[in-house]
């Protein structure tokens, strides 16, 4: 019994001394995945105005110009 | 003792100077580039933008060997080796040497994990949705987005935004770990104060796409269809003085301005003087009804189209000769000799006085580039001559923008309006900075039942008589100006080359807009016309039609 009380002692302090190992660097873990989130967010926004752009592309008053004067060329 | 000498060495006695080589080896920093403000038209829809794209980078000092560099990156860049291969080989920076931009995500990815060397960095790129349709009033930028023409240029501190820097502790990764300290930030002095990007402020401008389309459509059939060497148009509210729409063609792509031929970049509106012929007249019109050396009915004899005398040499008319005509009259059928002999009455003074007044002779003072003065003489220079060819548009030179000013007074009942572009400035929220609207216009230029009396009767008139530009749904008022060109090696004007114009407003009632189109040199061995009435007058009919159209559906529409 005393043999089982020992190593689970041991394995309790082990768990202990890994977690406070972990909590140490816990926040430069956070930091980092803030960075790389903002980074994809970053990354987002600029997707969604390129798409945007890309519609103004198309819906823009030159655009529907060109577009109508093609239709009226191939009648 | 040796053991514990020197870790009192290292510890205590070079702490500092380990700890400072440690902070320099784990420090990171993130130079950020603002965003360069949107430019929008009236209604929000984007003029210019910018986006992100990705340059795929090489340091060349730490390729070993270019040419097997080169051949692994060809098939995922879609690049040529030999191109990969020159770049790095003959590149004069030995850290950095762009090899691909705009590259998609995917290429970044895989030409990563090539080599080491190999970088990715970010820029940003101007986009013109729109292309050519506002290429001279939004302009366009430099490889390094600084503006170079149009509001790009003029608005380029408040588009530009400030950069920011982004100062971290890394791991032997260079992955970001922590912010760094306070005392390794910048300090004041430095260049990049703030780690808070300020991204540029977007500028909302008086243009509408919308109209600016249909003048650009109309425009260039016209110029095409008459092979001119150029042509212009403008719409403005009279009232507030809101350009609604600016053309000048030949134009160009703004995203390919660099190769474009700077003759067609420069915006002809502002830039471009011309001696204006029979388009001035209403103004000079104007300023002798309301200086009172001529009135409403009387007749002046125009000496059936000769008319000479010391001083001021020979004046004919275009085309007829005329005896009696009222002052209306005289503006209906453009008759020089009638503006001369008002010139004389009014007298150099009252005239000069008059067209300054005007405007003429100083710029408008647009938000734009590159406006000229005009040229106005004082009175000083003036001779017999002077005072009676400037009321028909000789020795005078003025700027398609100064004309339509001078236009939007009378049309304005006699009271000062300024043209201005740009409608407000807002920050990177969209909230509004700065209105820009000009101040509500204060005194008159001349009398209000002057400038309603030329509006509506000589003006109308010059539109129902000579039918130019009538339109069925709205009363147009308008003046015609077929303006010779002074030949450029000799004296004398040019008996090929002249430029047509129209100025118009409608409707009567309540000028909603006022349109001036010029177009210069119309090819007149196609014997299809060239004068202002022909050449210019379907033009701005046209465009008055579709925007008065335009307004009121979309007015109809804010109401419903």
């Amino acid at each position: 019994m005393s043999r089982l009380y020992f190593v689970f002692v041991v394995f309790c302090f082990t768990a202990v001394l890994i977690f406070a190992v972990y909590l140490r660097s816990a926040n430069n873990h956070i930091f980092y995945k803030l960075c790389a989130c903002r980074s994809e967010q970053g990354r987002l926004k600029q997707e969604l105005g390129t798409k945007q752009l890309l519609l103004e592309g198309f819906i823009n008053p030159a655009a529907v110009s060109q577009r109508f004067g093609s239709f009226n060329t191939s009648d | 003792m040796s053991l514990a000498g020197r870790c009192f060495y290292l510890q205590f006695l070079k702490n500092d100077h380990y700890t400072k080589q440690c902070l320099k080896q784990q420090k990171g920093q993130i130079p950020y580039k603002p965003q360069r403000g949107v430019i929008l038209d009236s209604r929000g829809r984007v003029l210019a933008a910018s986006n992100k794209v990705r340059n795929i980078i090489i340091e060349p000092k730490r390729v070993m060997d270019p040419k097997e560099l080169s051949s692994e990156l060809q098939p995922i860049l879609d690049m040529g080796a030999h191109v990969i291969c020159k770049l790095i080989t003959e590149s004069k920076n030995p850290g950095y040497v762009k090899i691909k931009a705009d590259a998609s995500l995917v290429e970044c990815q895989a030409a990563r994990r090539i080599s080491s060397a190999v970088g990715v960095e970010s820029d940003w790129r101007r986009h013109y949705p729109m292309g050519r349709l506002v290429s001279h009033v939004v302009g366009f930028t430099s490889l390094y987005n600084h503006g170079l023409e149009g509001i790009e240029y003029q608005y380029n501190e408040q588009l530009s935004g400030l950069g920011a820097q982004d100062i971290f502790l890394a791991d032997n990764r260079r992955r970001p770990i922590c912010p760094a300290p306070i005392e390794q930030r910048p300090a004041d002095n430095e260049e990049v104060k703030s780690s808070v990007l300020t991204n540029g402020a977007g500028i909302i401008l008086t243009i509408d796409a919308t109209i600016q389309q249909f003048v650009r459509d109309e425009l260039v059939k016209q110029y095409e269809n008459y092979e001119a060497e150029s042509a212009v148009a403008i719409v403005v509210e009279p009232k507030t003085g809101a350009i609604l729409a600016m053309v000048s063609v030949p134009d160009y792509d703004p995203a390919k301005a660099h190769s474009t031929e700077a003759e067609n970049r420069r915006n002809k509106l502002l830039t471009d003087e011309f001696e204006p012929g029979s388009i001035i007249k209403p103004f000079v019109a104007a300023i002798a009804l309301d200086a009172g050396v001529v009135n409403k009915t009387e007749k002046i004899y125009c000496e059936e189209g000769h008319y000479s005398g010391n001083g001021f040499g020979s004046i004919g008319e275009y085309r007829n000769g005329y005896g009696d005509l009222t002052v209306s009259e005289i503006l209906i059928n453009s008759s020089n000799v009638g503006m001369a002999k008002i010139g004389q009455r009014l007298g150099k003074k009252r005239l000069y006085e008059g067209l300054r007044l005007f405007g003429f002779g100083k710029r408008v003072g647009i938000d734009l580039p590159g406006e000229a003065d005009g040229l106005l003489w004082h009175t000083r220079k003036w001779n017999g001559y002077s005072v009676t060819r400037i009321p028909f548009g000789q020795e005078i030179t003025v700027t398609s923008m100064q004309l339509i000013r001078a236009f939007c007074i009378l049309a304005n009942r006699g009271r000062m309006v300024r043209p201005f572009l740009v409608r407000a400035v807002v920050d990177s929220k969209g909230e509004i900075t700065e209105l820009k609207r000009p101040l509500p216009p204060v005194g008159y230029i001349v009398k209000p039942e002057v400038a309603q009396w030329i509006v509506n009767e000589a003006l109308v008139g010059v539109v129902n008589e000579k039918k130019r530009a009538k339109l069925e749904k709205w009363q147009v008022f308008g003046k015609t100006g077929t303006a010779n060109i002074a030949k450029s090696n000799e004296r004398g004007y040019s008996k090929s080359d002249y430029v047509a114009s129209f100025l118009a407003g409608a409707p009567v009632e309540d000028p909603a807009i006022v349109v001036l189109v010029s177009i210069r040199k119309p090819n007149k061995s196609l014997g299809k016309g060239y004068t202002g009435g022909i050449v210019a007058s379907p033009v701005a009919g046209a465009i008055i039609e579709k925007t008065l159209n335009y307004l009121e559906t979309r007015y109809a529409r804010a109401d419903y």
